[in-house]
This record gives structure tokens, C-alpha cells and sequence, in this order.
């Protein structure tokens, strides 16, 4: 009937195989201890929200109304205490090493109940991704091994990733508007290090953090080809914190600004830098791109999920209110109309996290966490030791060669349609996710009325929350701009993007 | 657009405008942290003496007997800067326009007296919902001198500001509902601190509980719920021009900011995507302004079915300015979302407003049965 030749053929047609059926491809070689663990860690965040988050969430969303320097300690260090920040380390750095895309279904869990206190969670593994993605496997080791010791002594070390700056947003995460862009943060070589000079602002987590993965540039006319990846420690000279912005929602976790004035980094806080490039198969700028969508597609996804959890939360609230509450003589829960409403959300939420979860497959097969899934090495990590594996790997991680071969293995043996694959994928996550939360708060809100717009209900809250969602890690518009650079304008080579 | 070329209008429209931009749009985040910062009790006293309040009282009772077109352009022109002031006329101009519709306006006399304190002459009122869906009221009982009042009101708009409430009551066991005047300082009256809310942060409400209050009966017995509709009836159109107006505040800042502001080394509103939402945005104003400007002509000039054109102005240019206003964050990215900027007020005014006058799902089925009866 057909050949295999035709089945190549037929199946690389656009849409591609590959492309959209991630899950079924995916799904048969992972380690089947995923599903337990998984519903370990939606037990465990269940069980967070109930004692930790529900009874303070809107408590301290009143005081940071009221009182907008005010930073959450008291809950990061609850946070720590439950070990939700080592929670995703591998073990071999110190961590727990629960698998990769059961984080996305616990930001979910934690924001159905509280947006602000699951991005003081998640935001901590996007500065652990980006310094990950450098693959300095040292640097990792050290920082990884910094926050677990911050569990054991009870004092909580938190990673940040500053990247926006005043001038720039969207231009610094897209390296072709980078060169055009209104980029300052410099990054200057000098002996033994860098000095750096500028400002980043909007870093979620900033004053919370201990260290913090800055990207900053080495010439300013050329950003995109000078990308220099720092870890710089709260503490070091030059280095301080700014405003901290007032946002309307998730105001429990603190934006911040960060700033650098002639901040010295030396060499062995510098993650990556264009020297450290050389070498690797990709441009400079191929290199930083290919660095960027690799932290996006799996962060993009937990954002995905965030808009889940708030797509949730806002149904939950309306679902309560509407079987309490009569209307009309009847309980609104039996109004056909309500009915009608409430199945629409149900339904909006089961997408959002279809999408998430095919994005972590996507990711699984061709992105971040393709080499923790495979079968030997997650079963591996999972029975051995955690001591055994410090004194076998740690060691091994300080070798320079070591920050060579995953280089080589992990950027270098990722090919461009994975990369457009797993990047597209993040972005249609984000942006379907967080479009979908904002738009069952409507509906919740619409449910509620009056009841709906009292701090005290809850719903208004969560539609402050999730607004945010639609605009960090990339507004959902540039985001929708690299789905089409990434999933459809390889068709087309007369395609254009980012340059009308 | 909404004033047309009537020159009275014309005056008013500039007069708000003025007002709103000189007044409101300087301290606005510092109004909206209320009450966490002090109440704006002198942009009120302001107000009210430029007879913001009395656009549809008539010159009998005080006020200066313009229409519901009179109401919705000064609405219209508060809310592009500052929709709180904008929803403290609305409550006392929805509780007027109840008490007119109950041929009760001698109580508005009563309250209103020229030479005290703008806070005594207003009045409370529950705008947020329609009695008639959700019970939301207190129980009277009738006594030899009047009527006792116990129980309690959720979310009662101006409830810690007015001196005055105007308040749904039903005679227990009976169905039907009607309204009530109390007195706030009356004893057995007790009010919380303001409710925090999603917006109109400074026009407070506040819940209030009823001991064997002694309350004024407004028209008839039972009659609650005809004055209530009356009220919707013209008081949808003004409703809709607050939400219009945040629609314009919000589309002129994004004008603005687009212009402003680079990306990729040009200015944004050079990128066809953001053109796209700028455009999207002023369609939608257009048509906004369009069917406020025809449902104020039909209301003032009770032309057929002018409810209809009134209920379903609102319905839909509430639901719109929803829309519009997330835009208008996207537009300006981050710092949309920070209160340095309006944008993020006005996504949540324009949810607020959205509630104005009960559940919208329940005034679009109200509307649907209405226009099918007649």
C-alpha cells in the first residue's frame, strides 16, 4: 500500500510527524517511576497548598498592598523547608532529582492556589535552567550544591535570572533584534574577569536570591555575538539591589532591580562568554539563540502550567461560589447557562495542560530533558546513593573537560529542527496557557459578580495574578511571532521574522 | 463624539475633561492606594460642586435637569483618568434615579442641603448587585411610627463615606422586595472598614449590619424590584460610558507609549503586530462611542425600545472594555503591569464595571427577555 520511502515522505509533509506528535513518541520509552513520582510531587503540593498556601495567600497579598517593600521571607524559608528548591536539582548536584516535567504539573497545583508563591518556586529553577543551559558543569555543581546546602542549614539560597533590561525586552531574548536593540548591560573583559556596568530590572526573585545568572554583553554594538552568561553573588562589590517594582498582582513575589556598577566577576563565575564559545559547531550568535530557546522551551512550559494552575484556580472559586450561591431563585449551579460556563473552563483547563504536558515531551525527546528521562540514567540516579554520587561526580565536575564533553554532547548534538521543535513548542505553551487563565478569570468574575471583585473571595486576585503571565519570558504576542518562526516559516523560505 | 453638537453639552464635555485631566490624572496611583493612603476628599468636594452628581436631578430638587446624554459624558470623561470618582457619581445618581423612579423625591431634598458636607449628601447604595438575582438584603418590619430594619448588606458602595444608604428590604416570609432610606449614623447601624477590591479603589464600599434600624420607605412596598429595573433602564447608558471612557484612557496611553518606545531599533508602533492592537483598539472605541452616542439619543428622547438600546450598550462595551483594557497592557509589556503606568488600573476598573448593576450573564438574559416580551 505504501513504502517506507513514502512514509518518510508523507510523514516529513507539514505538518511533520515530529513535529506534533511528541507524546506518542515519546511516551513509550519513559521510565514508567515518572508516573509514581509524579503523583508523589501532586500529593505533596496538594498538601503544601492546604497547610502553607491557602491560609496565607491572601494575607499576604493585602500586606504587599499595604506595605510594598515588604519581602516574603517567612514563606521561602517554608518553602526551603519542604525542599521544593533542591527539589529539581539532579542528584548528582545535590538534589533530589525528581523528574523534570512533574514540575510543570506541581506549578500547577501550587498556582491554582496562590500565583506569587509558585513563582517564588519556579522562578528559582529558570535561573538554575539558564545557568544549566550554559552546561559549565563546575559552575553547576557549585551553585546546585549551594542551594542544598541552604536546605540543610535552614537558610535559603535562591537563583535569579536577570536578563530585561530598561531599554530592552523582547530584543534580549530574540538575537535578531538584539543588534538593533537598546542593550547596556556591558560586560567589560578585563584581567581575571569582567567588569559590569547597567541595569536589569522586572528579575522576579531578585532580592529573595543568593545568586543570580546575569546576562550581559561584551560589545555593545554586537550583543548578539557577545553574550557573557555571570554568576554573581548578592554581596559582591558593585552589585545592588534597586526598586522593587509594584506590580498589580503576584505581589508576593518581588520584582526587582538590579544593579552593576563596575561589578568585577571573575573568570570563575563566568559561565559562558564568547571565548568559551569557540570551539562548539554554532556561531556566537547561533550559540547564544540556541541557549535562549533552550532555557524558553522548558520554562515556557512552566509558565504554560502556570496559566493553568490559574485557569484552575479561577474555575474552583467560581465552581464554590456557584454551588452555594442562589440566583434567581435557584442555586447557580443549575442554571444551564452556568453549567454551560463552567464546562467551558473545565475544558479551557484540560487544553492548557495538554499543552504544557506535549511540550515536555517535546522537551523529553529533543530539549533539556532528554538525557534525565532515559531509561539506565533516571533509574540510576534514583537508587544510587546521593553520597555516592557526590564523591564519584563531584569531583569529575571541576575538570574543564568535563564543561567540554556536555558542550560537544549537549549544544553541538542538538540539531536546528529540534531546537525550532522544542522552542516552538515552549512558545505555544506560554501563550495558549496564560491566554486560557486570563480568560476563565473573565468568566469566574462574570459568574461572580459583586462576590467576585472582594479581595476576600479570592477571584479578583487571581485575575491580577495571571495577567503577568501573558507578559514575562516573552509577551504571548512574541511569543505567537516565534511559533511561526520555529513550527511554520521553515516551509517557506520567503518567510521573514522579526524584520518587516 | 458622545456630546454631539448640542452647545450645553459641548460646554460640560470640555468642563469634565478639564476637570478629570487637571484633577484626577496627577494623583491617581496615590487615590488608588485608598485606604492605604488618605480618601481624595477634595477632588470630591470639587466635584460636587460643579454639579457632577445632579446631571439627572431635576432643577426642582436641585439638581440641573440634564438627560442620561449629561450623565454619560461626564462619566465618560472621569473614567479616562479616574474611574473611582466616576463609579461615587454613578452609586448616588442610581440611588437619585430609584428614588425618582418611587416618586420619593423629597427625600432627596432631605439629604441634600446646600451648605453641608459633600460626604452627608451622598448616598449608599448596593450597585454591584441586582436584588432580584442575588438576595442581598435586610428584613423590615413594620412598627406603629415607620419601619425597623435588621440584618445585613454585603458590599454596600460609599457604605463608609455617605451619610445616607438607600437599601433593599423584603417583609420576611413575604416575596418581592422594596427599598429603604437609613440614616448610617443611625444607631444599630454598624459598618466595616473598606473592602479591598479588585478596582475602583477609591470608591470605597464597605459591608454594612442592621440592629432595628429605623428606615424610610422609598414608594411602595414590594415595589423594589420595578424601581430597580426602571433604574437599569437609563442608568445602563452611563454605565457604559465609564467603561468607555477607560477605554479611551487606556488606548491614549498605549498611542503614546507606542511612540516611545523601541524595539528592534524602531519604534513599536512601527511593528505591524502592535499597529494591529492599536487598531483593534480604536475599532473598538469607535463603535463604543457610536452606540452610547445613539442610546443616549434614544433614552432622552424615550424613543421605542430605548431600554433595549440602553441594556445592550452596556453589556457590550463593558465586555469590550475588558478586552481592550488587557491590550492595553500588552502594548506597553512590563511596565503596563506597574502601577508607574494607568493601564493596569484600568484592566481592573474594567472588570469592576463589569459587575455594575449585578451579574452580567443574568442583565444579558434580562435584556434577551425583555426585547422578546415587547
Amino acid at each position: 500500500m505504501i513504502s517506507r520511502s513514502e512514509i518518510k515522505t508523507y510523514t516529513n509533509m507539514s505538518p511533520k510527524f515530529d513535529d506534533i506528535f511528541c507524546s506518542l513518541q515519546s511516551a513509550p520509552k519513559l521510565p514508567k517511576g515518572m508516573i509514581k513520582e509524579t503523583k508523589k510531587v501532586i500529593a505533596i503540593a496538594r498538601k503544601f497548598n492546604k497547610e502553607v498556601i491557602r491560609p496565607h495567600a491572601l494575607a499576604l497579598d493585602l500586606k504587599m498592598h499595604e506595605n510594598p517593600e515588604f519581602l516574603p521571607w517567612d514563606f521561602v524559608e517554608k518553602a526551603n523547608e519542604w525542599g521544593f528548591y533542591t527539589m529539581w536539582i539532579p542528584k548528582i548536584f545535590g538534589g533530589k532529582g525528581y523528574n523534570m516535567p512533574s514540575m510543570s504539573y506541581f506549578v500547577e497545583e501550587i498556582g491554582s492556589a496562590c500565583l506569587a508563591m509558585a513563582n517564588l518556586i519556579g522562578v528559582h529553577y529558570l535561573g538554575l535552567c539558564s545557568l544549566t543551559s550554559t552546561w559549565h558543569m563546575r559552575l553547576i555543581n557549585r551553585l546546585c550544591r549551594d542551594v542544598a546546602a541552604g536546605e540543610k542549614i535552614q537558610t535559603p539560597c535562591l537563583i535569579s535570572l536577570a536578563i530585561t533590561e530598561p531599554g530592552a525586552g523582547t530584543d534580549v531574548e530574540e538575537m535578531d533584534l538584539a543588534d538593533k536593540g537598546n542593550i547596556t548591560c556591558h560586560a567589560e573583559k578585563i584581567t581575571d574577569g569582567y567588569r559590569i556596568n547597567g541595569t536589569k530590572i522586572f528579575i522576579s526573585n531578585g532580592h529573595l536570591s543568593t545568586w543570580h545568572i546575569v546576562i550581559a554583553y561584551s560589545d555593545l554594538d554586537k550583543p548578539s555575538e557577545n553574550s557573557v552568561v555571570l554568576a554573581v553573588k548578592t554581596g559582591t562589590k558593585g552589585f545592588s539591589f534597586g526598586r522593587k517594582e509594584r506590580k498589580m498582582g503576584q505581589k508576593g513575589c518581588p520584582a526587582s532591580e538590579l544593579i552593576f556598577k563596575d561589578c568585577f566577576v571573575p573568570d570563575d563565575q563566568i559561565c559562558l562568554d564568547p571565548q568559551q564559545i569557540q570551539g562548539l559547531k554554532r556561531s556566537k550568535r547561533d550559540t547564544a539563540m540556541q541557549m535562549i530557546d533552550y532555557v524558553l522551551a522548558a520554562t515556557r512550559a512552566g509558565v504554560g502550567a502556570f496559566g493553568t494552575g490559574a485557569a484552575r484556580g479561577a474555575y474552583e472559586v467560581a465552581l464554590k461560589f456557584a454551588s452555594e450561591t442562589v440566583v434567581a431563585g435557584k442555586l447557580l449551579i443549575n442554571h444551564e447557562w452556568a453549567q454551560c460556563m463552567l464546562a467551558e473552563m473545565y475544558k479551557n483547563i484540560a487544553m492548557a495542560r495538554l499543552t504544557y504536558a506535549e511540550t515536555n515531551y517535546a522537551n523529553g525527546l529533543y530539549g533539556s530533558f532528554r538525557e534525565m528521562q532515559k531509561k539506565p540514567m533516571y533509574y540510576y540516579y534514583k537508587f544510587m546513593p546521593a553520597k555516592w554520587l557526590e564523591k564519584m561526580f563531584s569531583p569529575m565536575m571541576d575538570k574543564p573537560m568535563m564543561t567540554k564533553l556536555f558542550r560537544k554532547k549537549q549544544m553541538d548534538g542538538q540539531t536546528d529542527d529540534e531546537i525550532h521543535r522544542t522552542s516552538g513548542w515552549g512558545s505555544l505553551a506560554k501563550f495558549s496557557g496564560t491566554d486560557i487563565g486570563i480568560k476563565n478569570c473573565h468568566m469566574a468574575l462574570e459568574m461572580m459578580g459583586q462576590a467576585g471583585l472582594r479581595h476576600d473571595r479570592g477571584a479578583e486576585k487571581i485575575l491580577r495574578d495571571a495577567k503577568l503571565l501573558q507578559i514575562y519570558e516573552g509577551t504571548n504576542q512574541l511569543n505567537r511571532l516565534n511559533l511561526f518562526k520555529c513550527l511554520i516559516a521553515g516551509d517557506f523560505p520567503q518567510a521573514v521574522v522579526f524584520d518587516e | 463624539m458622545i456630546a454631539g453638537t448640542n452647545k450645553e453639552l459641548k460646554l460640560l464635555d470640555k468642563a469634565s475633561a478639564e476637570f478629570a485631566r487637571k484633577e484626577l490624572a496627577p494623583n491617581r496611583e496615590e487615590n488608588d492606594k485608598f485606604p492605604f493612603s488618605p480618601f481624595f476628599t477634595p477632588v470630591l468636594e470639587k466635584a460636587y460642586s460643579l454639579d457632577f452628581f445632579h446631571a439627572l436631578l431635576p432643577e426642582k430638587l436641585g439638581g440641573i435637569g440634564h438627560g442620561v446624554t449629561a450623565l454619560s459624558v461626564i462619566l465618560y470623561n472621569i473614567c479616562r483618568e479616574d474611574s473611582s470618582l466616576g463609579g461615587i457619581i454613578f452609586t448616588h445618581t442610581a440611588a437619585q434615579e430609584i428614588l425618582l423612579a418611587a416618586d420619593a423625591g423629597n427625600l432627596i431634598q432631605q439629604i441634600t442641603k446646600s451648605d453641608a458636607p459633600v460626604n452627608e449628601c451622598l448616598i449608599a447604595f448596593p450597585t454591584f448587585n441586582n436584588p432580584s438575582e442575588i438576595e442581598n438584603m435586610a428584613v423590615f418590619k413594620k412598627k406603629d411610627t415607620g419601619y425597623a430594619l435588621s440584618g445585613a448588606i454585603d458590599y454596600m458602595v460609599l457604605g463608609g463615606l455617605a451619610s445616607h444608604a438607600l437599601l433593599p428590604a423584603r417583609y420576611d416570609g413575604t416575596n418581592g422586595f422594596s427599598f429603604f432610606l437609613i440614616d448610617l449614623a443611625a444607631q444599630g447601624v454598624s459598618i466595616s472598614d473598606p473592602i479591598h477590591s479588585l478596582g475602583l479603589h477609591a470608591c470605597p464600599a464597605a459591608d454594612i449590619r442592621l440592629e432595628n434600624v429605623e428606615g424610610s420607605l422609598v414608594g411602595e412596598e414590594r415595589q423594589g424590584a420595578a424601581y430597580f429595573e426602571a433604574m437599569t433602564d437609563r442608568m445602563s447608558v452611563p454605565a457604559a460610558a465609564m467603561s468607555a471612557g477607560i477605554m479611551k484612557g487606556s488606548f491614549s496611553e498605549a498611542l503614546e507609549y507606542s511612540r516611545g518606545r523601541f524595539q528592534g531599533g524602531r519604534e513599536i508602533i512601527n511593528w505591524s503586530e502592535v499597529k494591529m492592537i492599536l487598531a483593534d483598539m480604536a475599532v473598538k472605541i469607535q463603535n463604543s462611542e457610536m452606540t452610547i452616542s445613539r442610546a443616549c439619543q434614544a433614552v432622552d428622547n424615550t424613543e421605542k425600545g430605548w431600554q433595549h438600546c440602553s441594556r445592550a450598550a452596556a453589556i457590550s462595551i463593558q465586555e469590550a472594555a475588558c478586552d481592550l483594557t488587557t491590550w492595553g497592557i500588552q502594548v506597553l509589556g512590563g511596565v503596563g503591569y506597574m502601577k508607574d503606568f494607568g493601564q493596569e488600573k484600568r484592566f481592573r476598573d474594567a472588570k469592576h464595571l463589569q459587575a455594575l448593576l449585578g451579574l452580567a450573564p443574568m442583565r444579558k438574559l434580562k435584556f434577551f427577555k425583555n426585547l422578546v416580551k415587547n
